[in-house]
């Protein structure tokens, strides 16, 4: 079975130009932050961001682009402690906080792999794109574990 | 002290002599270095000879590490991210160093051409993580704190190839200079260079090839540094660069498929002790008794490099039109040294061992002298440039 079978194809996704007030706006009312694809006009997938990035928001300088450097003293902000200034939920856009470098799925992955990468990955959830990298929807580890019930019969 | 017990030691201590570091505002690769000069054998000599002995080793396999690392930055995306400005400026602020020291040292202080291209090449180096430090102590923030940091992001990249090319011709001019053919120089040194670069980019595809039977995050940790120690050994079995084809096996990995990024998260597990070995070794390394000779090399070698990072940056900031405030104190935020610059001078220490106790030396001492200024020179050139937002007290 194909990812594209099981997976949900109605995704909320975001700009690069949205505001980090529109953001967390948008995400409001769900339980947890979820992993969400950043798309151009032709719905291409550029990039996502997840609840980690919000954290990276608090620190004074963009996260990503270290992220080679070795020797770096790996301290995390205080996000209890920094002041931030009011105006940032304005300043700040979709674009300062993506990730540009994210594991991504063909809709034609098998479930067997989509699981095992999300595994591999330490991750729960993964875009999904077609062949020419627009994004189709959005998988779950748990899509995948209630095929595998529905599967054994037990739903 | 035996090795075990002495590894054990400069775990612990290297570790709560961070901590300590911190409180002062230094990073902790500065006590590490400090310690490693204290427990050294001309301190109070705790640590064995075989770890001293060891670390050569250590050192290649660190570099290893930190190479591969690098590697993953050149993708379209790393650039697009960074943007020109930060390219250019990053390029002639490392160039400009090497350039200089180098000829400084042939011309004034009469060191054989090769000795002279070492020493320019790992002044080219950097030291991002007190930069960093100095950024978030006093929250700057501004353009100039953007190019800055994207400029150590990428410099140790260009100090690596920097490195490896002078290394590659350093030994070609030291030991094939009974025939002074020009020619043969240059064919020693890129037969080092496109060597390596055709094994780092063979052994890319052959772990990407074999990546789908990777289950697990141990196995892909397990996966990672097996693949990488085997480009260093055998670099080092064909007499290819190591820097170069670990690094170009980083980027061939990341270059063929986005998701090969796991490779290089996963390193992040294993490095931190290895890098605290590193420095503690480096700093034990340092022969005390070398200190007193190294005097105006110590100082020629300061003057120039930092003349070079200055120069490199206004120069960089000319080409692509930043602003005066911008391009006038860059340079001075650019003047710590540290990890590159030590692995560099370790292994040219182990390359050339008639001339590498000079050369690693003089690097630790100017590194000590580096990190202990070059964070106030950071803060001073964060001031002048308006981007200090909290003053500390």
């Amino acid at each position: 079975m194909q990812v594209k079978e099981i997976m949900s194809k109605e995704v909320i996704t975001v700009r690069r130009s949205t505001k980090l007030k529109e953001l967390l706006g948008l995400f409001n009312k769900f339980h947890l932050f979820p992993l969400v694809p950043v798309v151009e006009e032709n719905s291409r997938l550029i990039g996502i961001v997840s609840f980690r990035n919000l954290i990276d928001v608090f620190s004074p300088y963009r996260q990503e682009i270290l992220k080679t450097v070795p020797f770096l003293d790996d301290q995390e902000e205080d996000i209890f402690k920094v002041e931030l200034t009011k105006d940032i939920g304005n300043l700040v856009i979709v674009e300062d906080i993506m990730e540009t470098k994210f594991v991504s799925l063909q809709e034609d992955t098998t479930l067997e792999e989509a699981f095992k990468l999300m595994k591999l990955h330490l991750k729960e959830e993964f875009p999904v794109t077609d062949k020419t990298g627009k994004l189709v929807g959005k998988i779950g580890i748990f899509d995948i574990i209630r095929r595998v019930f529905q599967e054994k019969g037990v739903i | 002290m035996n090795t075990i017990l002495g590894l054990g030691f400069i775990l612990i201590a290297g570790l709560f002599s961070a901590r300590l570091i911190n409180k002062i505002k230094f990073p902790a690769v500065t006590a590490y270095l400090l310690l490693g000069i204290l427990i050294g054998p001309s301190i109070l000599n705790l640590t064995s000879q075989e770890l001293i002995n060891s670390s050569g080793f250590i050192s290649n396999i660190v570099l290893g590490l930190i190479a591969f690392g690098l590697g993953q930055s050149f993708t379209r995306e790393f650039f697009r991210n960074i943007g020109r400005p930060v390219l250019w400026i990053s390029i002639l602020e490392a160039v400009l160093p090497w350039v200089l020291v180098t000829l400084s040292f042939f011309f004034i202080l009469k060191q054989p051409f090769y000795v002279a291209l070492l020493f320019g090449a790992i002044a080219s180096a950097t030291a991002p993580a007190a930069t960093v430090m100095v950024v978030r102590e006093y929250k700057a923030k501004g353009r100039f704190t953007d190019i800055l940091l994207g400029v150590v992001a990428i410099d140790d990249a260009w100090c690596l190839i920097i490195f490896a090319l002078s290394l590659a011709l350093s030994k070609a001019l030291a030991f094939h200079s009974s025939n002074t053919f020009i020619f043969k120089v240059i064919f020693h040194s890129l037969i080092e260079i496109v060597g390596a670069l055709m094994l780092g980019g063979l052994i890319a595809c052959f772990a990407t090839l074999f990546s789908k039977f990777i289950r697990t995050q141990t196995e892909l940790l397990i996966y990672t540094l097996g693949f990488i120690l085997l480009t260093t050994g055998l670099a080092i079995l064909l007499h290819l660069s190591v820097l170069l084809a670990n690094m170009f096996l980083g980027t061939v990995l990341i270059n063929i498929n986005k998701s090969n990024l796991e490779f290089f998260d996963v390193l992040k597990l294993i490095d931190s002790p290895l890098y605290l070995l590193f420095f503690v070794l480096a700093g034990a390394n340092l022969e005390i008794g070398l200190l007193k000779g190294i005097g105006i090399t110590g100082i020629i070698y300061i003057f120039f490099r930092t003349t070079g990072k200055t120069v490199g940056s206004v120069w960089g900031g000319y080409i692509v039109k930043v602003e005066d405030r911008i391009r006038r104190y860059l340079g001075l935020g650019l003047l710590p040294q540290a990890g590159v610059a030590l692995g560099c001078a370790l292994i040219a220490k182990s390359d050339f061992p008639e001339v590498g106790s000079m050369i690693f030396t003089t690097i630790v001492a100017t590194t000590v002298i580096y990190e202990l200024f070059g964070p106030l020179c950071t803060k001073y050139a964060l001031h002048k440039a308006g981007e200090i937002t909290i003053e500390h007290h």
